[in-house]
């Protein structure tokens, strides 16, 4: 089997395992009873109408006097073509709060990925190369104290005093200053902060001891006895083999924690991102908008296990696929 | 900005279409006017510029920010059922009329009037109202659509549409018409039933025609309040969902023209914009309102002394209708404790009212800023009978483990079963103590402190072990406030009473019961109609009223009373019903009755307008900014 046929295969599969997800959400909403049927019951039988009729004709309405097979065609189409339906809860399209939502995320999610891709391996290897030093103890200090530190009670604390004390920064987040200005730099320029420090510390813990063993390896013994630079034998010949087994983690790891902690920095800064988006349609029981937030989810955890397993069929020439299993 | 629709106090949750009983509010969530805001720049919030205006009326300056708990879920008028998002709306559209400070009608709209014993009502609609275009100025007809086509459409359920049922409405003149209703009520205004929102007929029409419920619902225009024309102090700029709303100033307000109200009102609204950003944590809201980024925001109780000493933030305490209670459960799905259920004897409830002291729980939890809540009606209510003329449990001499215990003791001699008292403490015919459940709100520091504080008390009092338990909202709701409604008929005092119209919140009989099975709760407050104390009726007027989750059976001829209260011909004759009803209802505690809370609100000291009592901002357009 070549490289093309494998990847055809791969993607092929990634869609296969979109298409059970969304059939067994299907089955979940099929299965389940329909609030709006219920609402419309009650109303009807507060205005002293007939219950039964005004539930045929909500049914009718929501075509669930159709055949189960329709309906489910029906469904599957509009996932895939992105009609998503009606947030009750945000009174717009789904889609539209989820591109709304998106947006306000990424405007910290993204610096925040960036400084702790770039910053974690940093630390963990300067930490290495200083074992044992005090130099490495407050590296290590710091990243402990990060990821112990709840982060929506850091978040309150650091508001407490650069907003509220020292007034530095805004205490209320908002939507209407541009994306690229100093203003938005100043008010998220905390929330990033916590959110850094939180998630540093297991990626700097790991490069640490991941290129302790590079440290003393052959090759860096050849490299100083070559009169190498420090900063380019550290660079070159223990950062590279280190971010080997750190990029499969990373990306996961990520994606894992991207929504639990930004809810609760979101909701500490009040910035209108998916933590909250997400959390508050469960909390309202918005039907439409928690299964279009759990979509998304679920389809960037797929894609984003493709685009992994791809980019590493590409680049590492060690991985054969020809004994791969899906 | 009126306020009041609500009849529930609930954090989160969906709600219900009725607009009287639920309306979803923020924990803590103040009055119409509490939040923070968050201007950028130091230049921004509360700085006049010198001078005024060349009248001697204050110059338009800053912007007026607040904060919010909670999003709005939706900002179309027809279908709002939320007060946060109704000040949100009543920023840029005005309603039919309001109170003022004394509690008077007040028209903005409309002016109301009856001519005979308050079965026809006359609106008399203001002239020189008019919509953004395309849709044209504000008529008799554009009220008289709106009701006919939609309030009273089988389709639409629209918020108002209980308020509207079985009315008849005529047009009689293009800036006058009459609403027939089929009971009179003196007190009609005072029920918020006839309020309305303008909307343009053009608008609604092609929705009206295909009877397009859910098109209605999802109208950009409506969400948008686009159409709002001079009809609002200012114009929505944008609606960001999930994070607020921001406006700008409205230049020719129609009030700027009106005989009545303050002198202020000519040159109104005196601010350049307006904001209601939502912020979650209350611990960023009221660092908002230290910072001078919010100039109003609500404060706790056990942080309002801190903030009284603070010189940038100005305190308001404001007394309100929205009760604290506690909710025994007299359905079959209640009293888990043993056989029977003892909460259906009035002298128990009484008892348990007894053992709680409403000073105590005043002063400890809610650091004395509360009233003590004997009878369904705030003290400073006009209908209030009067500390003397109604039972007062849980203060004075009746307070107390002996009257509680004596109180019980009396109810289980009319109980079919042997409960007893063993040394001071309750127990069942088989000699177990009993043991009963108390679901709070999760979420809210304070419902547990009274839940825990309750526990304490009727340990003391009556040796009742309580296990207490958060809930979500949302849940409490759906398993256990709530139940399919199934009607049926239950044999009352010597009467057969038959459920007709079954709701989700009485949904029949004792028997009928929700999901779960629970004891006692204080997740719901509920409002006790201080301007019209009739609208009570939903509560009160008998087992089959339409909210009655608790399976409350009044021992009074409560349908009696309110049937009185009805014809009474003048607001004089409307005081001997009442009295009647409030010295019944302190004497059965269909709910055990514990304080009214006050809310607590924290402005910009440099803010002149706002005041401490329930019509607090009924003049909104009037305030402004005092550098």
């Amino acid at each position: 089997m070549g490289l093309a046929s494998y990847v055809a295969l791969r993607v092929g599969w990634a869609a296969v395992v979109s298409f059970i997800i969304v059939t067994v959400t299907f089955g979940l909403f099929a299965a389940a009873p329909n609030p709006s049927i219920q609402q419309a019951a009650t109303q009807a039988a507060l205005q002293g109408g007939d219950p039964q009729e005004a539930v045929e004709r909500q049914r009718q309405l929501r075509g669930l006097d159709e055949p189960l097979h329709v309906r489910y065609l029906d469904f599957v189409t509009s996932i895939y073509t992105l009609q998503w339906g009606w947030s009750d809860y945000r009174s717009q399209p789904v889609t539209t709060a989820l591109l709304n939502a998106v947006f306000y995320t990424a405007q910290y999610s993204v610096p925040w990925t960036v400084l702790t891709v770039l910053l974690g391996p940093l630390v963990g290897v300067y930490s290495a190369a200083n074992m044992y030093t005090w130099r490495d103890h407050v590296a290590t200090g710091f990243a402990f104290f990060g990821y112990a530190i709840p982060n929506f009670f850091f978040g309150i604390i650091l508001l407490l005093i650069f907003g509220v004390w020292l007034e530095w920064i805004p205490v209320v987040y908002r939507t209407e200053v541009p994306t690229f200005s100093l203003a938005n730099v100043r008010q998220l320029v905390v929330p990033v902060f916590v959110l850094v420090t939180g998630s540093i510390g297991a990626i700097m813990r790991v490069s640490r001891n991941e290129s302790a063993d590079f440290q003393n390896a052959t090759f860096m013994k050849t490299a100083k006895a070559k009169g190498v630079s420090p900063l380019r034998a550290y660079a070159y010949h223990v950062m590279r083999p280190t971010l080997v087994p750190l990029s499969t983690t990373l990306v996961g790891q990520l994606l894992a924690i991207f929504l639990g902690s930004s809810l609760l920095v979101e909701v500490v800064f009040g910035i209108p991102g998916l933590g909250r988006l997400t959390f508050n349609a469960l909390v309202a029981q918005d039907t439409n908008l928690v299964l279009g937030a759990t979509l998304f989810f679920t389809f960037l955890a797929v894609i984003g296990n493709l685009l992994e397993d791809l980019a590493f069929t590409a680049l590492d020439p060690r991985i054969s696929y020809d004994d791969r299993q899906l | 900005m009126p306020r009041g629709r609500q009849t529930v106090r609930q954090t989160g949750g969906p709600s219900i279409t009725r607009r009287q009983w639920l309306s979803a509010l923020g924990v803590g969530s103040a009055a119409a006017l509490a939040g923070c805001s968050g201007d950028d720049d130091s230049e921004g919030t509360g700085t006049a510029t010198s001078g005024g205006g060349s009248d001697g009326t204050p110059s338009v300056s800053g912007t007026y920010d607040t904060v919010t708990a909670s999003a709005f879920s939706t900002l179309n008028p027809l279908y709002n059922t939320s007060s946060g998002a109704g000040t949100a709306i009543g920023y840029a559209l005005d309603q039919g009329y309001t109170f003022d400070d004394q509690g008077a009608y007040f028209p903005l709209l409309y002016d109301l009037s009856t001519t005979d014993d308050g079965s026809v009502w006359v609106f008399d609609v203001r002239e020189g109202l008019s919509f953004g275009d395309p849709y044209g100025g504000v008529t008799a007809s554009t009220f008289v659509y709106q009701i006919r086509e939609l309030h009273q459409s089988d389709w639409a359920a629209t918020a108002a549409s209980s308020s509207w049922r079985g009315i008849n409405v005529e047009e009689t003149g293009e800036y006058q018409f009459q609403a027939e209703i089929p009971e009179a009520q003196l007190l009609w205004p005072e029920s918020y039933d006839p309020l309305l929102y303008p909307i343009p007929t053009d608008l609604v029409q092609p929705y009206v025609d295909e009877e397009d419920a859910e098109g209605l619902q999802q109208d950009e225009e409506l969400l948008n309040l686009s159409f709002t024309g001079n009809l609002g102090g200012y114009t929505l700029d944008k609606w960001e969902r999930g994070s607020g709303t921001t406006y700008s100033r409205n230049g020719d307000y129609y009030v700027q023209n009106i005989e009545a109200g303050p002198d202020l009102f000519s040159d109104a609204p005196y601010f350049e914009g307006a904001s209601i950003s939502v912020v979650e944590e209350r611990a960023s809201r009221l660092g908002a309102l230290e910072t001078g980024e919010a100039d109003s925001a609500g404060i706790p109780p056990e942080r309002f002394s801190e903030f009284q000493e603070k010189p940038q933030v100005e305190t308001f305490r404001i007394p309100q209708p929205f009760n604290r209670i506690l909710s025994v459960n007299m359905r079959d799905n209640g009293w888990n404790a043993g056989p029977g259920n003892l909460f259906r004897f009035t002298a128990f409830r009484q008892g348990l009212a007894a053992a709680i002291d409403k000073q105590g729980m005043i002063r400890g939890i809610f650091r004395g800023l509360a009233q003590p809540h004997y009878t369904w009606q705030p003290s400073w209510s006009d209908w209030y009978p009067g500390d003397d003329a109604i039972e007062q449990f849980g203060a004075g001499d009746q307070y107390g483990g002996d009257v509680a215990r004596g109180l019980v003791e009396e109810a289980i001699s009319e109980s079919a079963f042997d409960y007893r008292f063993d040394g001071g403490a309750l127990v069942t015919p088989e000699g177990e103590t009993v043991t009963l459940d108390l679901h709070h709100l999760a979420g809210g520091e304070t419902f547990q402190l009274i839940a825990e504080f309750i526990a304490s008390e009727l340990d003391d009092a009556l040796g009742i072990e309580v296990t207490v338990e958060a809930i979500a909202g949302t849940r409490f709701q759906s398993n256990y406030w709530t139940a399919e409604p199934q009607g049926g008929t239950a044999t009352i005092a010597g009467e057969e009473v038959t459920w007709d119209q079954p709701t989700l919140t009485n949904p029949g009989p004792r028997s009928v019961t929700a999901a779960e099975s629970w004891d006692m709760s204080i997740v719901y407050g509920l409002n006790t109609y201080p301007l019209n104390p009739l609208t009570n009726e939903v509560f009160f007027d008998g087992p089959t009223a339409q909210y009655n989750p608790v399976g409350y059976y009044p021992d009074f001829d409560a349908r009696g009373v309110f049937e009185r209260a009805r014809e009474a011909d003048s607001e004089d004759a409307l005081q001997e019903p009442f009295t009647e009803l409030f010295r019944n209802l302190a004497a059965e505690q269909p709910y055990v009755m514990l304080v009214f809370g006050d809310d607590l609100i924290g402005y910009n000291p440099d803010l002149v307008g706002p005041t401490e009592n329930f019509f607090n901002g009924w003049d909104f357009p009037a305030w402004y900014f005092d550098a």
